[in-house]
């Protein structure tokens, strides 16, 4: 099977606390304030060092290697590093180490809503998505009345502003677009969230087949079990932006982290 | 006996970089998106008012009845023979222009801190398209321009085009040019410094009336036309003046300092802009 992904000695580091006061005034404030050796009248009280330059590593030395056509489950405690992964894998942003090989384009969803136009209707917003994703507008039209369909929006409510979507209709329509357009790797962070049942085993569904019949990869954060047994066929856990449990069998992976969880609490 | 091949991969993402990376192949096969982002701006724009583009061609004609008013019969400013309809809607297409583009590029990192947030794709898209944007309502500004000046030639008004006007898309790459770059240094420094938006926004206000916009080079007193040397948009200003109208004076220094200070502008507005893209999302 060919590799889809392949990270290399990934690390990502976060600077903590206030990098700069975001206001030019009150920068200028601090710095002579600096110079002169007075009390810079922007320290917060009951904060020692609002000028630490400290942070941390959000992630260090990941090394992943991702076959084309699994689903991988990538699990973790809050703040272990799994949105942080997969934001250097969407490019949103950039390691501070390392580097990653990609093949084929990569569809993501990340957290609540995807990246719509508050002021275009639904339909619009279709192939704004497709256009992001870099396809052509035929390709879109082609695909256009699946993505609706799938949706489950109604006609009224595709041509109408996103902005007066309910925030589970947000979430459809970005998975019905993410599903539909040509991507060889789809990620999803705790995007099922706020679907209803319905439209969750709905999306499962797809993504299964997606994989099955296309060879699609999929990346899945989520933090209800239920749902990783069911999509993902392969795990591993994060722990403090570490791998601590390698990639293996989904089941396996589940087993492991929750011992972790157990001996670490 | 397996084959290994050499792995191919689409994208490679490192954390080394380069100071400054076009991305052109890239920006190619999105030209599709420029365009969505494009109408984007055109329709967002519009979607909730009556009169709709009708409002490009209003809103300088007011500029223009209000200058003439206020510059030209009050204050009592020449425009160097123009008639006053031309003088002052040429001014105000132009410099609207650039301010247009300027302030469309200056907040985009701002505007679009939403979907930069989602989705991947290369930003420099985004003032692409803005700049695009500005130049089609110009254009639109420019058909009615050039009604007035029929008008004014068969009414035997003493304007000549001259055959320099044919350069006008070149002069409209330079101002647009200038205008995005500036606006790209400002939406690198407003991510870090946000009252700068408000310098910014005041500035651009004040700017228009140290530039040739509402009075000719030639009515600024000798001693102070040294300062429109270092002014950048002074020379395309008056540049157009002579081009269509077939009056006006600007110095070629003149010329050549605005045309290699806007080349320096967009380098540095071009590098600030892919740095402050790669980590933008992390301290938003
Ligand atoms: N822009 C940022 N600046 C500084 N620290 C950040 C930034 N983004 C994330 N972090 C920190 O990085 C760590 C990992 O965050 P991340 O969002 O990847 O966690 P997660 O595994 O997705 O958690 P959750 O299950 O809660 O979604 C957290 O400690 C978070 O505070
Ligand atoms: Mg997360």
């Amino acid at each position: 099977m060919a590799t889809a992904v392949k990270i290399e000695n990934l690390s990502k580091y976060y600077r903590l606390g206030v990098i700069n006061n975001g206001v030019l005034w009150q920068d200028m404030q601090s710095y002579f304030a600096r110079l002169f050796n007075v009390e810079d009248p922007n320290k917060e009280i009951g904060r020692e060092e609002v000028y630490d330059k400290e942070g941390f590593w959000a992630l260090s030395g990941i090394d992943l290697e991702i076959e084309q056509g699994d689903r991988v489950a990538i699990m973790g405690r809050n703040g272990a590093g799994k949105s942080t992964l997969l934001r250097i894998l969407s490019r949103i942003t950039v390691p501070t180490k390392g580097c990653f090989h990609v093949k084929g384009r990569i569809a993501s969803l990340l957290e609540v809503g995807t990246g719509f136009h508050r002021e275009l209707t639904g339909r619009e917003n279709i192939f704004m998505n497709g256009a992001i994703l870099g396809m052509k507008r035929r390709e879109v039209a082609r695909k256009l009345d699946e993505i609706i369909a799938f949706s489950e929006i109604d006609h009224h409510h595709i041509d109408t502003p996103v902005k007066r979507y309910s925030s589970g209709m947000y979430v459809r329509l970005g998975f019905a677009i993410a599903a539909h357009l040509e991507s060889e790797i789809l990620i999803a962070d705790e995007v099922l969230a706020v679907g209803d049942i319905a439209f969750r085993q709905k999306a499962i569904g797809k993504m299964n087949e997606l994989s099955k019949e296309y060879g699609r990869t999929v990346l899945f954060v989520s933090h209800m079990p239920g749902i990783v047994y069911q999509l993902c066929n392969k795990g591993i856990v994060l722990e403090h932006g570490k791998v601590t449990v390698e990639m293996c069998p989904v089941e396996e992976a589940g087993t492991k982290y929750l011992e972790l969880i157990g001996t670490v609490e | 006996m397996v084959i290994m091949e050499p792995e191919q991969w689409d994208l490679t993402v490192s954390s080394r970089h380069k100071l400054l990376d076009f991305k052109l192949r890239e920006l190619i096969r999105y030209r599709d998106l420029i365009l969505m982002f494009f109408w984007r701006d055109f329709v967002t724009v519009y979607k909730q008012t009556v009169l709709g583009p009708l409002w490009y061609i209003i809103s300088p004609l007011c500029s223009t009845l209000v200058y003439a008013f206020a510059f030209g019969n009050i204050a009592g400013i020449g425009t160097d023979g123009i008639p006053s309809l031309l003088f002052y809607y040429g001014g105000t297409m132009l410099w609207t222009y650039f301010s247009t583009c300027l302030n469309s590029a200056s907040g985009i990192f701002l505007a679009n801190a939403d979907t930069f947030g989602k989705v991947y794709f290369p930003r420099l898209a985004v003032p692409i398209a803005t700049t695009f944007s500005s130049l089609f309502k110009m254009l639109i500004q420019f058909a009615m321009l050039m009604v007035f000046l029929v008008y004014f030639i068969a009414t035997g008004s003493p304007v000549r085009p001259s055959a320099s006007a044919l350069l006008f898309p070149l002069m409209l790459l330079w101002l647009g040019a200038l205008g995005t770059g500036v606006g790209m240094i400002f939406s690198a420094l407003t991510t870090k410094y946000r009252d700068l938006s408000h310098v910014l926004a005041l500035g651009l206000q004040l700017a228009m009336y140290i530039t040739p916009v509402v009075y000719p080079l030639s009515q600024v007193p000798e001693n102070f036309r040294i300062y429109f040397y270092f002014n950048p948009v002074s020379a395309p200003m008056e540049l157009f003046r002579i081009w269509f109208y077939g009056v006006g004076t600007v110095p070629n220094e003149m010329i050549m300092i605005s045309l290699v200070s806007t080349a320096v502008i967009v380098f540095v507005g071009l590098i600030l802009f892919y740095q402050t893209e790669r980590t933008f999302m992390d301290v938003i």
